[in-house]
């Protein structure tokens, strides 16, 4: 399914909201988000992945790069994970470094 | 062996992910292992494609092989990319997940999430090509 996203940003919070299948091609179009929202005063990133099918490494690496580019004390929420995406954040001990909601706010 | 080649470019993730999906049903695999499956071939696909085709200027294609039986599905990914042994790199180990995401450094993550995610994953180089072959369990209903 093809990817789309769609991003707010309101009072120091992006949310992002990820539709389809998020492979190391639509990582790059993920990633193109970040870097526009990256150069904004935000304290918050929300990722709503309700939509989201499938997410490979290329995925986490985004993550990765989020926090890496935004700064350490920028705040990853994940809105409503499917049970297998949060599966991989598990094995890959990401789910640590984010939290997983059922709704933002919290 | 059925056999399918995609050409080797990003855009032809999507259309494999569906092919293996089909492997899977045909397999009668449940969700779990099917989606398992899917990320294990898409996380070396990738690699192949990025890494063996592109960053050599290399035009080729990946061909699926696969093969159900009664006890399992076999996949097999073969490419023509120069030899590249995933098992040889350096898995993250437990010091590596431990780390907040600030400090990690990116990569080997696919190929971690591939080998955790099937039954069997064995690689082999033999006639000038790479073949990197993910066995899943059938389950006995």
């Amino acid at each position: 399914m093809a990817f789309q996203i769609e991003s707010v940003v309101e009072d120091k919070v992006a949310k992002l909201t990820l539709h389809g299948e998020l492979d190391s091609l639509s990582a790059r179009v993920f990633q193109t988000e970040i870097e526009k929202i990256a150069g904004k005063e935000i304290d918050s990133l929300v990722l709503d992945m309700e939509e989201l099918n499938f997410m490979s490494s290329a995925g986490l690496r985004v993550l990765i790069y989020s926090k890496q580019k935004i700064g350490p004390k920028l705040s990853i929420y994940i809105v409503k994970p499917q049970e297998l995406i949060v599966d991989t954040l598990e094995k890959t001990g990401l789910q640590h470094s984010v939290t997983i909601v059922d709704q933002f706010p919290v | 062996m059925e056999s399918k080649s995609f050409p080797g470019i990003v855009d032809s993730l999507d259309s494999l992910r569906e092919y293996i999906g089909e492997l899977a049903q045909q397999a009668g695999l449940a969700k779990k292992p099917t989606y398992n499956l899917k990320l294990a071939i898409d996380e070396i696909a990738t690699n192949i494609i990025l890494y063996g085709y592109q960053a050599a200027g290399m035009e080729a294609e990946v061909v699926v092989l696969s093969e159900i039986t009664g006890q399992e599905l076999v996949v097999i990914l073969v490419d023509e990319g120069a030899k590249f042994d995933p098992l040889g790199k350096e898995l993250p180990d437990s010091d590596y997940f431990s780390k907040s995401l600030e400090d990690r450094e990116i990569g080997g993550l696919g190929i971690f999430l591939t080998i955790n995610g099937v039954d069997e994953f064995s690689y082999q180089y033999s006639e000038g090509k790479n073949r990197n072959k993910f066995v899943m369990k059938i389950a006995a209903t």
